[in-house]
């Protein structure tokens, strides 16, 4: 059972890491990533909403849309759920908890039309996980995201002073780094099933 | 006459000068997770095109009606509808191509290119013009990705446009399916169609489209993510940026 | 500060209901049009790589599920006899689990065998999906082994440079097999 989670967990970080392997979430990943403190404050805020929209979208789909037959429905409704989520879960910590507002909140709008976080919510009733699985599986992707994003922040650190041909400065060189990042990520696939198999 | 040569440069807009994927940097999610085949590719971008014009064509004739306030999560609930609505007809009659999109194709929801367009064009825009846009910006989404997955799929499979039978099989049988590349698909460069191929391969096209543009005396390509995003004005990291601009400058 | 009025809120509120009303009609239209025929594509490519892997059978029963995971499915040929099984068996390959669907007949030989799904590596184990490959498993029964360079006997030859996936395609079909040794067993013993 342990075991069982400990593969899911590990798979959603290592070898089908969102950002590098399966292409979710890469606007962040481009975006946010030039300094390690906003890294790491906008992957902290990803884990979050990735574990609450998961927790939240779970039981709507299994005891409200499955229910009725209304599968067709999920994309609009977990979309307006995570966007409404986002938006409360704004609203009270910056009442409740200003310290942690403070540091996730400023990156919590971003999260809204965010591919990743819709993704995980759909990718786990694609795999037909049950609610235990998707919030590991969930809960790993958000931490996949999280060390993508730092070992990347670290890379780009060095390319700022770094000497780059004029046409390949800015996102060209950018890209190419996470090019070199995700090949790394590729000596991961076969551990994981291999470890727990 | 005016009018209607605004039109056309409308349209061609979206195919270099503004291309969506090359020049504006959005929607890069779906440009690096579907270019491992051309097939799957132009589905893509047809699938995406689709929505497109019509979220921009509802948008722009609900302009005046969407309350200022809402008018996110409205722009949210149309686009999601027309992507949901495009799901269930792919599933029904090109459920190959469904298959090969997976996740992805609902997740045209987030593509930030339709957000974006409804956002910065459809919502100020005549109906006419928005549809218009809509194409344009389609076309050359479905292009970029084309190029893309033409480079990957050429060097990463030694093939082309295999499996575009099963797209073209809604127009009837279709006997082309492909066909393979000399040398190369008996050595294939594995590395192109793997993910850190995608991440590769747009980099290049990227800095090319800059050279580019650069001759032409056009601005290169910035990662926009933040003003093309919809959700800038209520985005507190951007106003924090400016801040410590402000403070440091 | 600018009060808010009941009109400011009502105004947006009822508009994305409204919004939201019609969206949900729309769908559920498109849905009533669509469903039954993807719930027939659906069985339409079961009923398709079904054919594939057990080509005498012309009827399928019921799926079944086993305790050991794996479903089954009997199969009648043209005359209504038991032509044989078809299973899906899962086996854990290099990316994930990978899905094999394999056709035995009633004497015990795999008559053919499908991928139904896989993570493996593209270009490297996913070569498993070749029909080169997946030819190498017609005409086998017993408990096969992967070998790296013969496909005779109880071999199964691997896909070069993708030994697990092989193994894992061949467990799967091993454990079909042993399935099918139980059935057999037990309509002969009762």
């Amino acid at each position: 059972m342990a075991k069982e989670f400990a593969a899911i967990f590990l798979t959603a970080i290592l070898t089908q890491n969102f950002v590098l392997a399966k292409f979710l979430g890469i606007c962040p990943f481009l975006g946010v990533s030039k300094k390690l403190n906003t890294a790491v404050g906008m992957s902290a805020a990803v884990i979050f909403v990735m574990g609450l929209a998961t927790a939240v979208c779970y039981p709507i789909n299994k005891f409200l849309l499955e229910k009725n037959g209304l599968e067709y429905l999920q994309t609009i409704v977990f979309i307006l759920v995570i966007a409404a989520l986002v938006q409360l879960v704004e609203i009270i910590l910056k009442k409740y908890i200003p310290s942690l507002y403070n540091a996730l909140g400023i990156y919590l709008p971003l999260i809204t039309t965010n591919c990743a976080v819709l993704g995980v919510v759909i990718l786990n009733i694609d795999e037909g996980y049950n609610f235990a699985q998707s919030m590991f599986n969930s809960i790993g992707a958000g931490f996949g995201f999280m060390l993508a994003m730092v070992m990347f922040a670290g890379v780009r650190s060095r390319l700022e002073s770094c000497d780059i041909p004029k046409f390949m400065q800015g996102l060209p060189v950018t890209l190419v780094a996470a090019s070199l990042v995700a090949v790394s990520f590729l000596g991961f696939t076969g551990i994981v099933e291999n470890i727990f198999g | 006459m005016a009018e209607k040569k605004n039109l056309v440069k409308e349209l061609t807009k979206g195919f270099v000068a503004e291309n969506p994927v090359l020049r504006l940097v959005l929607g890069t999610c779906p440009t690096l997770a579907v270019t491992t085949s051309v097939s799957s590719a132009i589905g893509m971008g047809l699938a995406a095109m689709i929505v497109l014009v019509c979220s921009n064509v509802v948008i722009s004739a609900l302009r005046k009606v969407i309350p200022d306030k809402v008018r996110i999560p409205a722009y949210i609930v149309i686009i999601a509808s027309f992507v949901t609505i495009v799901q269930m007809v792919v599933k029904a009659f090109v459920p190959a191509l469904d298959a090969a999109l997976g996740v992805y194709l609902p997740l045209i929801v987030v593509n930030c290119i339709i957000l974006g367009r409804a956002e910065a064009y459809a919502s100020k825009n005549p109906v006419l013009a928005s549809a218009i846009d809509g194409v344009g910006m389609g076309i050359g989404f479905t292009a970029a990705l084309f190029l893309m997955a033409t480079i990957r799929e050429v060097f990463g499979a030694g093939t082309f446009m295999v499996g575009i039978k099963d797209l073209l099989s809604v127009f009837g049988d279709v006997s082309f399916n492909g066909f393979s590349v000399p040398f190369l698909n008996e050595n294939p460069m594995l590395v192109f169609i793997l993910p850190p191929g995608g991440f590769f391969v747009y980099g290049i096209l990227m800095a090319c489209a800059n050279k580019l543009a650069e001759s032409k005396g056009k601005p290169r390509a910035e990662l926009r993510g933040c003003e093309a995003c919809p959700m800038a004005q209520t985005c507190s990291l951007n106003k924090k940026e400016k801040e410590e601009v402000a403070a440091n400058g | 500060m600018k009060k808010i009025s009941v009109k400011d809120i009502l105004v947006p509120t009822v508009a994305l209901l409204v919004f939201c009303l019609v969206a949900t009609a729309l769908l559920a239209g498109t849905n009533m049009i669509t469903k039954d025929k993807i719930a027939q594509n659906a069985v339409e490519t079961e009923k398709a790589s079904r054919m594939v892997v057990l080509p005498e059978g012309k009827e399928f029963g019921e799926v079944k599920a086993l305790d050991s995971g794996l479903t089954v499915c009997e199969a009648k040929n043209a005359e209504g006899k038991t032509a044989g099984y078809v299973f899906t068996s899962g086996a854990k390959g290099y990316g994930g689990t990978v899905l094999v669907m394999v056709g035995i007949d009633a004497e015990g030989t795999v008559t053919g065998i499908e991928i139904l799904s896989h993570a493996e590596t593209p270009g490297l184990g996913a070569n498993a999906t070749k029909d080169s490959f997946k030819e190498r498993f017609i005409g086998k029964s017993g408990e096969l082994t992967v070998d790296k360079n013969s496909n005779d006997g109880q071999n199964v030859q691997a896909i070069t440079a993708a030994t697990i996936t092989s193994k894992a395609v061949t467990s799967a079909v091993n454990a079909a097999i042993a399935e099918f040794e139980n059935i057999k067993g037990g309509a002969e013993n009762g």
